[in-house]
């Protein structure tokens, strides 16, 4: 057992050294390839940080959402604990708020300020009854909010079911439609970039194809003879993630003062953030996926003995 | 002259290699080689000789698998390699050294990484690879230069390297195709006493080469090709 642990390492320092060796023997092409990485990984990032920064507006609106239900005007007392007990009851609904007659006019007085005189002509107070149920965060979307409300819809009792402003869905559809397109051109663009990696790789490995064959000749399996030209390809496309991020990172910061006006129509009083650490991951991930796949897929065009 | 029955007295009994009859037909209706049948035996040091387009180069690469026979038997230690599965031929590799005119040395790598790529695809421990090829250099005259390209080296350096990467895993047979082919005169001697001394250790080594007074230097046996076929074999002879 030991024996085999040792041999495996063995084979993986062996097969490290080979990679950096084959690296450092043709520096152009291998910075070619890395360079071409980190350009289609640039613009993928910058689909991944509009949209992860679009879905943070949406989160942070989603926390504050709430279905508020209308009750009639004159329900009792006993009524509302029966309400209460009832909302509660309904998947998804963590917390339900009763907000008396009372404390609605109060809010209204303190929002209008001065003006709350407004109301002070007025016998009676206008303002109704009303519960404000919050959802569990996984569901504070559009759709499980108007679930929530169908099903609340119609009970006696309940005047009136509302939630979420016009330009919440707006934003959600146009979020969805951003997604939607950002995941087709990353698409795109990744295939495109695979492509460009691949014919890179494929070069540099047409370079060096005698290298396989010598190996051949030691009596090097296939295998033994291209896991080092994988092995470039997955340090090459991990550079050009790492060098896509850090690029990224230097414009977004640097552009912050003249992209502010963008940000703010984009996102509202809600600050831009950076890519987060999934963000960051998925972009370098994506960088050495590309690399291997691309040395995989020179390996095995490439004639072989 | 008859070929398997004459084992000289005091040679170990059975070949180490044997062709039977072999032919190898690059094009339909010629042949590279034809119906070409012979032995060597253990430790047995035998050039190779004939005109350019004999079948010199060929009949090696049916020895290290790099070419099937179209016909006939390759025995190799025993075994028949003629229909060797592609899957096979890394391991029978493994036990035959090969140089080349042209040395085929890795670029990307070191001179010592050339030689121990011989070693690391035994899956021999670092630390024995790293001793065993120092001592392999030694012998060849370049531990000094282990750190070295291969682009910095002559063409005589380079060869000593591609010899010290065939002989380091000790293989029992090695194979050289005009191995002095790109050298001058006294590089040649050079390296050829360093095939002739891996002989004298007990590798079985063939040496193709179309320098006959190379051949006369050394007295030892040659097998003559001509358009595909052994037109002569001449046993080794005594220093006089
Ligand atoms: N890959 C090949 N395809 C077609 N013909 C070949 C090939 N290799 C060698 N030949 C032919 O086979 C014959 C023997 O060649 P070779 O074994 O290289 O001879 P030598 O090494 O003695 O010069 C020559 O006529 C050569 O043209
Ligand atoms: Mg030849």
């Amino acid at each position: 057992m030991r024996i085999g642990d040792q041999f495996t390492i063995h084979r993986a320092q062996y097969f490290l050294r080979s990679a950096v060796a084959g690296l450092r023997a043709s520096p152009v092409t291998s910075l070619v390839a890395v360079v071409t990485i980190a350009m289609a990984l640039l613009l993928i990032g910058v689909f991944l940080l509009l949209l992860e920064n679009m879905d943070q507006v949406l989160d942070r609106f989603g926390e504050s959402l709430v279905v508020t239900v209308y009750l009639e005007n004159n329900v009792a007392e006993e009524d509302v604990q029966a309400f209460q007990s009832r909302f509660s009851s309904i998947e998804g609904v963590v917390g339900t708020v009763f907000v008396s007659k009372e404390e609605a006019l109060d809010r209204f007085r303190h929002r209008v300020g001065d003006q709350g005189g407004l109301l002070d002509g007025l016998d009676e107070n206008p303002l109704p009854p009303s519960f404000e149920l919050s959802l569990e965060k996984e569901r504070s979307s559009i759709e499980s909010l108007a679930l929530v409300a169908q099903s609340i819809d119609g009970i006696p009792g309940v005047d009136e079911v509302s939630y979420a402003q016009e330009w919440v869905s707006g934003y959600e559809n146009f979020l969805s439609l951003a997604r939607v397109i950002g995941a087709a051109l990353g698409g795109v663009l990744a295939f495109a970039a695979l492509l460009i990696v691949a014919n890179t790789i494929q070069l540099t490995i047409y370079a060096r194809r005698d290298e396989l064959d010598i190996l051949a000749l030691v009596g090097a399996s296939r295998t033994f003879a291209g896991v080092p030209f994988l092995l470039e390809g997955l340090l090459q496309g991990c550079a050009g993630g790492v060098s896509a991020v850090a690029l990224l990172y230097v414009l977004y910061e640097l552009l912050l003062p003249y992209t502010a006006a963008g940000w703010s129509f984009l996102l509202g009083n809600v600050p831009p953030q950076f890519l987060s650490d999934a963000g960051t991951l998925l972009i370098v991930a994506v960088g050495a996926g590309l690399g291997l796949l691309g040395s995989a897929v020179a390996l095995t065009t490439a004639k072989r003995p | 002259m008859s070929v398997g029955t004459t084992g000289t007295a005091g040679r170990s009994s059975d070949p180490i290699i044997r062709v039977y009859h072999a032919s190898k037909s690059y094009l339909p209706g010629t042949f590279a080689l034809h119906d070409l049948t012979l032995e060597v035996h253990r430790g047995e040091f035998v050039f190779l000789t004939g005109p350019s387009g004999a079948g010199k180069t060929t009949l090696l690469k049916l020895l290290f698998s790099a070419e099937r026979p179209t016909e006939g038997q390759i025995i190799l230690r025993g075994r028949n390699i003629a229909r060797l599965s592609a899957a096979a031929v890394p391991a029978l590799r493994r036990r035959i050294g090969v140089v080349f005119q042209d040395y085929k040395l890795l670029q990307s790598r070191t001179v010592e990484e050339n030689v121990a790529v011989a070693l690391e695809v035994l899956g021999v421990p670092p630390r024995e690879i790293r001793a065993r090829v120092f001592s392999m250099l030694k012998q060849v005259g370049l531990q000094h230069r282990r750190t070295h390209h291969p682009l910095s080296l002559s063409g005589g350096e380079q060869q000593r390297v591609s010899i010290a990467r065939a002989l380091v895993n000790e293989p029992e047979i090695l194979l050289a195709d005009e191995p002095t082919g790109n050298l001058d005169p006294e590089l040649t001697i050079e390296i050829m006493d360093l095939l002739a001394n891996a002989s004298l250790r007990g590798t079985t080594v063939m040496v193709a080469t179309h320098d006959l007074g190379l051949i006369d230097r050394y007295g030892k046996r040659r097998l003559a090709l001509e358009g595909g076929r052994l037109k002569d074999d001449i046993p080794a002879h005594r220093f006089t």
